[in-house]
């Protein structure tokens, strides 16, 4: 139980690894690297909790109840907003090259080729 | 690169990976036992020294308001590419008719869903809102609330259809707004240099602990990430529906169209 | 709270792992947003609600929305591809 949330997020960030290098569809290949950002989602509340502990909202509580780690929560608040913007560009992305080459198949996108050779 | 090889290639980089990682998971801290020192201290002090009971909010407007500065930036330069991208290809046209696809059926909207959209969608907006104003109180702050606010705007468009959304949704003032709120936020940070504080030096009165009114410079901080935010986001979705209108004219300016 | 955390950081790892699995675009949507809401109930069981209000509205309300109206997109520029080859010869 005690290693059980960095070994999670090990295997998030492993298994969307593997989403990204074997995708057939673009689209498909960013939703995937949501899947490598709820990892480390998942690692920073990891280090940031302890047992028993209050949120660090001291409303209802009295200040000096023990609380969990906010500045771990404020790190995970920015690292949100960059993986919403980050996925709205890559579709943006994602569906001009649509528009200019006709395929969503990262196998038949190949930059370098010469013209007039077939896929 | 085969696909074949390039999974091979993966597996043996995980592989290699994998003692390292176990090794490092080994040295952690256990999970629950303890929290660092910088989190224990801001526990402690800042309900006293800024009256606020939320103290994400302090560190995200107060303690690490730079941080929060780079954050808005960053999703007003993201917003502006993503603009820049769609609109440049697409043109400015002011069509309002979604593209309908030969060959597949139009189903009429059912109206328990515009009932729905109807009712929820204003107490969403109310409930957004109050996230927004309680930042330093309860949790939720700007960026929460402002999310919220966005995606309140999305029930119109299931409530009321594609033209219906464009006619509530205009993009000038969701310009104004973002732009707006990224201004207010930097303004924020210049003011206090003014009567001779440092940047972003929280120089209004504290207020009273657990009240509305706590923590001085955070709550116009809150309001300028607040719309900054919400114009954003929904100049994103904005942008993002405009994709699915009819086109109406060629897509490259000087072609032609058989 | 000692047993619901262990089963909470199974199922985001499920989850997660759904969401890699599920090859269609289409369907690949509902995992994520299914995704975004486990994370959601993990955090809150993490004592951190106001990145749980955020996880929501973005992951669950904003994210899918632009996956679906990418697809969208990509399904209406395939249906003019078609009929432009059928015009050209």
């Amino acid at each position: 139980m005690t290693w059980l949330p960095y070994a999670v997020a090990a295997w998030l960030f492993a298994a969307g690894l593997y989403g990204l290098a074997s995708s057939r569809n673009l689209i498909h290949l960013v939703g995937c690297l949501s899947v490598c950002q709820s990892a480390t989602y998942v690692l920073l509340l990891g280090l940031g909790y302890r047992w028993g502990s209050i949120a660090p909202i001291f409303y209802d509580h009295p200040p000096g109840t023990p609380a969990v780690d906010p500045v771990m929560q404020a790190l995970v608040l920015t690292d949100i907003v960059v993986g919403a913007t980050l996925t709205a560009l890559l579709l943006v992305l994602t569906v001009q090259i649509f528009k200019r080459s006709g395929t969503l198949d990262p196998e038949h996108l190949k930059p370098m080729r010469r013209k007039g050779d077939t896929r | 690169m085969t696909p074949r090889l390039r999974l091979t290639l993966l597996g043996a980089a995980l592989a290699a990976l994998l003692p390292g990682t176990a090794a490092v998971i080994g040295r952690l801290p256990e999970f629950g036992a303890t929290i660092a020192t910088y989190g224990e201290r801001i526990n402690a002090i800042v309900p006293k020294e800024r009256h606020v009971a939320n103290m994400v909010s302090a560190i995200n407007f107060d303690l690490r308001g730079l941080d929060t500065l780079g954050e808005e930036f960053m999703l007003l330069a993201a917003i502006t590419g993503t603009v820049v991208l769609l609109r440049g290809r697409r043109g400015e046209d002011m069509t309002d008719r979604a593209m309908r696809l030969p060959g597949r059926a139009i189903l009429p909207r059912s109206e328990a869903v515009v009932l729905t959209c109807r009712l929820a969608g204003p107490l969403l907006m109310l409930f957004g809102l109050y996230i927004v104003v309680h930042a330093t109180v309860t949790p939720g702050g700007g960026f929460q609330g402002g999310v919220i606010l966005a995606s309140g705007t999305l029930l119109a468009y299931l409530g009321e259809g594609y033209s219906g959304w464009r006619d509530v949704v205009r993009s000038h003032w969701l310009d104004a707004m973002e732009g707006g709120g990224a201004l207010l936020f930097a303004l924020c940070g210049l003011a206090p240099m003014l009567v001779g504080a440092a940047f972003m030096q929280n120089v209004l009165p504290f207020g009273t602990f657990r009240d509305l009114y706590s923590g001085g410079l955070m709550l116009i901080e809150n309001l300028g990430v607040a719309l900054a935010v919400c114009g954003g986001f929904t100049q994103l979705f904005l942008e993002f529906l405009e994709e699915t209108r009819e086109a109406d004219g060629p897509d490259e300016p000087g072609e032609d169209t058989a | 709270m000692s047993v619901i955390l262990p089963l909470l950081f199974l199922l985001t790892a499920a989850s997660g792992t759904a969401v890699v699995l599920i090859r269609d675009p289409a369907r690949q949507i509902f995992a994520i947003a299914g995704n975004g809401i486990v994370l959601a109930i993990l955090f809150t069981a993490l004592q951190a609600p106001d990145v749980a209000l955020s996880e929501i509205a973005v992951g669950a309300a904003a994210v899918p929305l632009l996956f679906l109206v990418a697809l969208m997109a990509v399904r209406a520029g395939k249906v003019e591809q078609a009929s432009d080859e059928g015009r050209e010869p």
